[in-house]
């Protein structure tokens, strides 16, 4: 046994060991590039792996080995005699399986425990070649010597996994075993017939009487030892249940308070309100009230207050309390016979209240007749007392079904009462008919199966429902947004209308999940299935899938996509942390904070997705191949997207330009909004987004107007007549830029006498600003101080002016008298520009003011 | 509402689809066919590999008798390569 544990021990340890090095080899081929590296490390990892399966010798593991087999067969012989004895009681069956299911299992790992050696042995074989065979020269006595002892060591093992191949084998029949076993129990127990008139004998009433009392007597008896004897415990165990009922209970309250309990004065409730109402009124008492039965048994079963006559008692007992009472608030929820507008089903209201009563017994005859028999079973009552409870039981089922079916709850068009839709009514008739006949003819059992079903699989169905049309009602567009909990939610969080109505769908998918996964287990169950059925099955589902070489498992998948959102909102978390709270106190410059953020954002991405991809359990060494055959597509394809991702990386680390900054690039003049990795948005003075590649940021000069600060110069021309006093004028403009606070010392402001124009004297004012983007409002300043300093110095600002000569038309009135005609007067004008175009020429004659 | 039934339905038919595509492979290398005896659950069978053939066998663990008496114990990923009558996992 000792040696057993030891064994396992080892075993687990080499799994651990396994998982380890599949993790750091995963890392190394994600860190490293060159591939010789982590196989050597590999190989390392994996003679370490070796190391303490063979360091106790072939001889003592094989020993160990069939040890353990041996135990296991031993334990199965047990397990097939306990077959034999509780052949009747279907748990039981289902539990011998589970257990039979895992030491299949444990002979498996057994046997694959032998591998590594054997192939070692293999591989050994193979260096030393064939035996020589006659007339060829004769090998070392070594070799033939090690060949033989290789060769008996692989039998041994070949026996030893032979023998544990006979054990899979025969564990794996007598689970085939079980399977027929339980389902000739279940046929047996829906075909068998009994005999009825025997139970309706008069003795039987009797009989029952007689039951009720012993019941009474074991109970009273337990309680009066449980109060005399054990008082504290029994308070205490009711105080804890208690507890966690009343949690339950009022964190439900808190949480769905508007829910569970409908607001009267609500006079039209939304059709998602009375959904969610009716939902999880249903589910948050029944839930307390189940918490709340559960732990009692639980903490009476902890501190051994529970005989094991009064247990099993308890437990059904238990069951069809919590059975009845969630029938009863399921069908309040559906009918709510007291509030009209809150009723889920458009029935009447007296019939609403009849239908209440009559869904409210039929749960209570089944859970009488489960219980009762509960009660026979432990008492070893007499099969008539049986036959006798679960017919009138039965019966009494079977007419309240059809009583349900004979109700007539709808309104017609004049408001008179209507009967059920005609199939719903044919279907009810036909079950309750069906469950009277079978148990009238005497099969007690299937009459039993039917009415049980009838009550709890209905009663999960019908939840199951209301908790789809609660779904489809929250994804219906503006549902959620409306609701209670968004109301809630905007008022605590930034989300907006939109956001809140896609949450409303994923709330309405999720609903949807949760229904499936607890409604189809529970309704499984009730149909025979047992739990370890169900766990296989979710096994199963958990297990790896392979698609060509790459095999990956769906919960693999989502725990990846799941470690993907974590990091990626750990990312989120740290870079808003290292930017508010390092980066805003080192006062560093915002690009380079921008810069940095960034970058943490796309590195924090990157890992995310690794981190994620390696949980999801797919090999990143599968990704390299894919990574390979991209590289050739991104030297066509991609060639763009890829050099502007280059180039956005580039403009992080070089930093030509920060958010913020005024650039003229590519025609395009405007502030810096975003670097992203692609592209840089631009916005233009006029409030225009421009989006540009980054690559052509880095391939073409960029002029940036405050790159190492905001320093710039800006020139103010202007013209003066001529024959103003040149100098005058100077010294004013030099004053006015001097005198306007925004112009820098140092770079001195400078006027300059730029030149003689057409019609002007033409001047130029140079000034510093500290900050560049001022120059609108200090261009405004300066224009408007040189108007009113000229105004007040009479100095005149001209506007290109022109001397026409007008050589009189009097000769031409010599020659002739006639007046000059408009075309022979233009020929006569001369401009001081003649070689101007004729329209230009017109359109500047103008009158000299003087 | 229907088309999430509908989605429902597709991805829990390839979950149970997919669960299926999970196997051992074994090929044979050699000139003639050969046989290995593979015992799965509580059956045994025996399964004849032609010449550079390769069959999908074993969903979920088995144990492989090779064609040279060499006994095996396969997890169901694995691949067996048979030459000249052994076999060798891979």
């Amino acid at each position: 046994m000792l040696a057993a544990q030891a064994w396992l021990r080892q075993c687990s340890l080499i799994k651990a060991d396994l998982r380890l090095r599949m993790i750091l080899k995963r890392l190394l081929d994600m860190l490293l590039t060159f591939r010789a590296l982590p196989v050597v490390l590999c190989l390392v990892f994996q003679l370490a792996s070796l190391a303490p399966a063979l360091a106790q010798g072939p001889e003592n593991f094989l020993t160990t080995q069939r040890e353990k087999l041996s135990e296991i067969e031993a334990t199965v012989d047990g397990l097939e005699q306990e077959i034999d004895d509780q052949a009747t009681d279907d748990g039981e069956l289902v539990s011998v399986r589970v257990e039979l299911e895992k030491l299949a299992r444990e002979v498996f790992d057994a046997s694959l425990a032998f591998r590594p050696r054997l192939s070692e042995i293999n591989t050994r074989l193979e260096q030393l070649g064939e035996p020589r065979k006659e007339g060829e020269p004769a090998e070392p006595e070594e070799v033939t010597r090690e060949r033989t002892r290789l060769l008996d060591e692989k039998a041994s093992f070949n026996v030893l996994i032979g023998d544990a191949e006979r054990l899979s084998v025969r564990i794996n029949s007598v689970v085939d075993g079980i399977a027929e076993l339980r389902r000739d129990l279940f046929t047996r127990t829906l075909s068998r017939r009994y005999d009825v008139s025997a139970a309706l004998s008069a003795d039987v009433a009797g009989e029952f009487a007689q039951e009720v009392g012993r019941v009474y007597q074991r109970v009273s008896a337990w309680l009066s030892f449980v109060f005399k004897y054990r008082l504290k415990s029994l308070l205490l165990a009711t105080t804890l249940a208690t507890i966690a009922a009343l949690t339950l209970l009022f964190g439900g309250r808190r949480l769905f308070g508007d829910f569970v309990e409908p607001d009267p004065t609500e006079a039209e409730p939304t059709y998602l309100s009375r959904l969610s109402v009716g939902l999880f009124s249903t589910l948050i008492p029944s839930l307390s009230i189940g918490v709340f039965l559960a732990s009692t048994y639980y903490f009476l079963d902890y501190f051994s207050l529970l005989r094991t006559d009064i247990q099993p008692l308890l437990w059904s007992l238990f069951s069809v309390i919590i059975l009845v009472y969630f029938v009863y608030r399921l069908a309040r929820a559906i009918l709510a016979p007291r509030r009209p507008n809150w009723r889920l089903l458009p029935v009447r209201s007296q019939a609403a209240q009849w239908l209440l009563v009559l869904a409210v017994v039929t749960a209570i005859a089944t859970g009488f007749d489960y219980f009762m028999d509960q009660v026979y079973s432990l008492f070893g009552s007499q099969l008539s007392l049986t036959v006798a409870t679960s017919l009138v039981a039965t019966v009494i089922v079977g007419l309240l079904i059809m009583a349900i079916g004979g109700v007539s709850p709808l309104d017609d068009e004049e408001g008179n009462p209507k009967p059920w839709p005609l199939k719903f009514r044919y279907l009810l008739f036909a079950l309750g008919a069906a469950i009277i006949i079978a148990a009238m003819l005497g099969y007690i059992g299937f009459a039993r199966f039917l009415s049980q079903q009838a009550v709890v699989t209905g009663a999960i169905i019908a939840t199951m429902y209301i908790g789809f049309l609660t779904a489809g009602a929250i994804t219906s567009e503006g549902a959620f947004a409306n609701s209670w909990l968004a109301r809630r939610l905007e008022r605590y969080t930034a989300f907006d209308e939109t956001a809140l109505d896609q949450l409303g769908l994923v709330t309405g998918m999720l609903i949807n999940m949760i229904v499936i996964l607890i409604g189809v287990p529970l309704i499984l169950l009730q149909w025979g299935f047992r739990w370890a059925d169900l766990t296989a099955w979710s096994y199963r589902i958990a297990g790896r899938i392979q698609v060509g070489s790459l095999s990956f498992s769906i919960v693999g998948i989502l725990t990846g996509i799941l470690v993907f959102v974590i990091g990626y909102f750990v990312t989120r978390w740290f870079q808003s942390w290292l930017d508010g709270k390092v980066m805003a106190r080192s006062r560093m410059d915002s690009g380079v904070r921008n810069s940095i953020r960034t970058g943490i954002g796309y590195v924090g991405l990157v890992i995310a997705a690794l981190i994620g991809i390696s949980a999801a359990g797919i090999n990143l060494s599968n990704l390299a191949l894919v990574a390979g055959a991209l590289s050739l597509g991104i030297g066509f394809g991609l060639q763009n997207i890829v050099s502007n991702f280059v180039s956005g990386l580039i403009l992080l680390a070089e930093r030509p330009f920060k958010a913020g900054d005024w650039i003229v690039a590519g025609g395009v003049s405007g502030t810096v909004k975003k670097i992203s990795v692609r592209a840089t948005e631009i916005e233009t003075f006029q409030r225009q987004s421009v989006i540009l590649p980054n690559s052509e940021l880095i391939n073409a000069a960029v002029g940036n107007w405050t790159h190492r600060n905001k320093l710039g110069r800006m020139e103010i021309p202007i013209g003066v007549a001529y024959g103003s006093d040149v100098r005058r004028v100077h010294e004013i403009l030099l004053e006015i830029a001097r005198s306007h606070p925004l112009v820098l010392k140092n770079p001195e402001p400078f006027v300059l006498f730029a030149g003689f124009g057409d019609s002007s004297l033409d001047f130029e004012i140079r000034v510093y600003l500290s900050d560049i983007l001022m120059q609108l409002n200090v261009q405004n300043d300066i224009r408007f101080a040189i108007v009113d300093a000229f105004e007040a110095e009479g100095i005149e600002i001209p506007f290109p002016q022109r001397d026409i000569h007008v050589r009189s038309g009097l000769f031409r009135a010599q020659e002739s008298d006639e007046t000059p005609n408009e075309e022979e007067l233009a020929d006569g004008v001369e401009d001081e520009q003649g070689d101007l175009p004729a329209g230009k020429r017109r359109r500047r004659r103008k009158v000299d003011p003087e | 509402m229907k088309t999430m039934k509908i989605f429902a339905l597709a991805a829990t038919t390839f979950i149970f689809a997919g669960g299926s595509a999970f196997a051992a492979s074994v090929v044979n290398r050699d000139s003639e066919p050969q046989t290995i005896v593979v015992t799965e659950g509580g059956s045994q069978s025996e399964i004849v590999v032609g010449a550079g053939e390769t069959i999908e066998f074993c969903a979920a663990g088995c144990f492989v008798t090779m064609p040279n008496g060499d006994r095996e114990v396969l997890t169901g990923s694995e691949t067996v390569e048979i030459s000249e009558g052994r076999g060798r996992v891979r």
